[in-house]
């Protein structure tokens, strides 16, 4: 990038030229907001650097993140005054227009112009691209110094979902056919005027959900991330069950209900010793079928199963238990981390044998990945 | 410059503290007849905005509060359905053509009028427009909103379409549970409005609370600012803080003690965890 590539002979020249500096940046700045920002420039209105900068940053940011970077891009680009040096040119351009060459424009960008290396670093040290890109991460592959970010996007997240999947039940009663019957009946006390509509609204599902979650060793990096997605499930749906097996089955249901996750999470550990050891799959889901079977598979539930497939046990085992499971839930899903990964296929023994049972067979790798759940979910 | 530094005043005199960027933004909303869409945490004053903004135009203030749901019917307008039956029986003998019948039902006088079509509709001067929570309505509601706010205009098939003689200013807020459409945002000019500094925040406290002893109120500004540091259920905003220097106030402390803060808890934390977590802590 030079100086040419963003001439300026004034300041509303140097406001597109930002704005198109801006665009290329990732800013989504129309010519609607750029005209808009001349306007208010052209007008004189805005003598003073931080009242410009004020201005244009309401104008051409979206979010806050965009405002974070918007205040160091604008260092960058404005490194001098812009307003004070459109007054000096003004002046000048009174005094000597005869001197005034076009080559010998001042630039506003400055000395010189930013360099790659600048514009590196207002996109490193910025939390929004970081964020973004945070989301998609593998959870496994998310390195140390990330993980503390994570977390906290991760609960921020997971809060945000369960908050919206909380208010999608709430239907509104205007909406809806007209139901007939009911209305006809109830004109009757106005001599057969429908002085009232009444109409058909569909009663919220209240529907149980049963999760199955692998703590295994080969899940170790996933596990932590989905029980606080568990959690977060929690807050939504009243009737939730959640299991964390690996060798042997834990109900976990009572410790999520302490409303702090650390503190189920050190349940959790102390409960189950096998936290991370080999995966009984099929032994674990059919210790679940016979103990809480009859008391959970009624009222069709939906059933999610997150893991990773790798069985060290009897495949035979699996096969009769999903297929006990699916005959009483309404869904079947499989959250599977590995399959995050393009090239992964379900090869694995015990995988390939619950496959012909699940409704949904889902990632679940990143917080990406669970967030698009929530559609599921909501229904 | 001056326009801006006249806001600020202006809203100070309504009890409104604003920092420079908040005022450029409203300048800009009353200079180019933008919408302006405020995010931010809950309790931070995005609504008050609004309320001083209708107060120094001295302009009526019409409010629409978003929520899951939120229909046409209950946003724009709606034909007052009872009114119109009655209004069939009583022409019923009348000599009345059908078609002027039609006419009558379907007049001014049937419709009921919901804050868009209000807002629309102001006869004398430009009212501030509230959208409250716009993040909890559905897309599709956010969707109709755009049309709305590009063109102020709002067709009633019944009626044909009515234009706003004086264009409403428009503040929108946000909690940014959902993402807004970018469409949407585009249409408006953003700010974000975050938790204040600790001077701000003593001297929202010190306008809103007459008599506030200086001391107290920089104790509790200084207790809240620590409060959000941490991680809790429910983070308070300003309003917690003014409910909490108000009831120390009312019950006579003076100064923050561990006896005083026991009591009033409450009233900055409104979730049993956090209460529970920080009275340990204590």
């Amino acid at each position: 990038m030079n100086e040419r590539q963003f001439p300026a002979n004034g300041l509303s020249d140097a406001i597109v030229s930002f704005s198109r500096f801006l665009r290329e940046q990732g800013f989504n700045v129309g010519i609607r907001e750029t005209q808009e920002a001349v306007r208010v420039a052209a007008d004189g209105l805005l003598q003073h650097k931080f009242y410009f900068k004020s201005a244009l940053k309401s104008l051409f940011c979206r979010t806050p993140e965009e405002r974070l970077r918007f205040e160091k891009l604008f260092l960058l680009f404005w490194r001098k005054d812009p307003v004070e040096l459109n007054q000096k040119r003004s002046e000048k351009n009174q005094q000597h227009k005869a001197n005034q060459a076009p080559s010998t424009a001042p630039t506003l960008l400055g000395e010189s112009p930013p360099t790659e290396e600048e514009l590196e670093a207002v996109k490193s040290t910025t939390g929004a691209s970081a964020s973004e890109q945070l989301r998609k991460t593998d959870f496994s592959k998310v390195a140390d110094m990330d993980a503390q970010h994570l977390e906290e996007l991760s609960e921020q997240l997971f809060r945000e979902m369960a908050l919206r999947l909380r208010r999608r039940h709430k239907l509104d009663a205007k909406q809806g056919a007209i139901h007939l019957r009911k209305t006809i009946r109830r004109s009757i006390g106005f001599g057969g005027e429908p002085m009232q509509l009444l109409r058909k609204t569909r009663r919220p599902g209240r529907r149980r959900l049963i999760l199955l979650l692998d703590v295994s060793g080969s899940m170790d990096k996933y596990s932590f991330y989905l029980l606080r997605f568990i959690c977060a499930l929690r807050e939504n749906f009243r009737q939730l069950e959640a299991f964390v097996f690996s060798t042997s089955l834990v109900r976990i249901t009572a410790a999520l209900q302490e409303s702090y996750l650390e503190f189920a999470l050190a349940q959790i550990a102390a409960q189950a010793d096998h936290w991370s050891s080999g995966t009984k799959i099929g032994a674990c889901l059919q210790d679940f079928v016979d103990g809480y079977g009859k008391e959970m598979l009624n009222g069709s539930p939906l059933v999610v199963v997150l893991s990773d497939g790798l069985e060290t046990g009897d495949p035979a085992l699996l096969h009769t238990a999903l297929q006990r499971i699916k005959g009483r839930a309404w869904k079947v899903v499989w959250l599977n981390p590995l399959k995050g990964n393009p090239n992964y296929q379900p090869l694995a023994k015990g995988m390939s044998v619950a496959l012909p049972f699940l409704d949904e067979f889902e990632s679940a790798h990143s917080l990406e990945s669970l967030l698009k759940l929530e559609e599921m979910l909501g229904r | 410059m001056r326009d801006i530094i006249n806001i600020i005043h202006a809203l100070e005199k309504r009890n409104y503290v604003a920092d420079e960027e908040l005022a450029t933004a409203l300048f800009l909303v009353l200079k180019l007849q933008k919408p302006l869409l405020i995010e931010g945490p809950p309790g931070v004053g995005k609504t008050e905005v609004a309320l001083a903004l209708a107060e120094h135009l001295d302009a009526p203030l019409i409010r629409l509060q978003c929520y899951e749901g939120l229909d046409s019917a209950t946003a724009i307008y709606e034909w007052n359905y009872q009114k119109q039956l009655l209004g069939i029986k009583l022409q019923e003998q009348s000599p009345v053509s059908l078609a002027e019948k039609e006419r009558h039902i379907f007049g001014p006088d049937f419709l009921l009028e919901r804050p868009l079509l209000q807002a629309i509709s102001a006869k004398d001067k430009s009212p501030v427009l509230l959208i409250d929570e716009l993040d909890r309505s559905d897309e599709e509601f956010e969707a109709f909103l755009l049309e709305l706010l590009s063109a102020f205009q709002i067709s009633i098939p019944e009626l044909g379409t009515i234009k706003a003689v004086h264009r409403p200013y428009v503040i929108l807020t946000s909690n940014r549970t959902r993402e807004l459409s970018d469409a949407l945002r585009r249409r408006c000019i953003y700010h974000w409005l975050d938790y204040p500094d600790h001077q701000k925040e003593v001297s929202i406290v010190k306008k809103r609370l007459n008599g506030i002893e200086h001391q107290l109120a920089e104790q509790v500004v200084t207790w809240v600012q620590q409060l959000r540091e941490q991680k809790l259920n429910k983070t308070p905003g300003i309003s917690e803080t003014i409910d909490w220097a108000e009831s120390l106030m009312a019950l006579g402390h003076r100064e923050l003690s561990r006896k005083a803060i026991e009591q009033t808890l409450g009233t900055v934390l409104k979730s049993a965890d956090d209460i529970q977590r920080i009275k340990a802590s204590l």
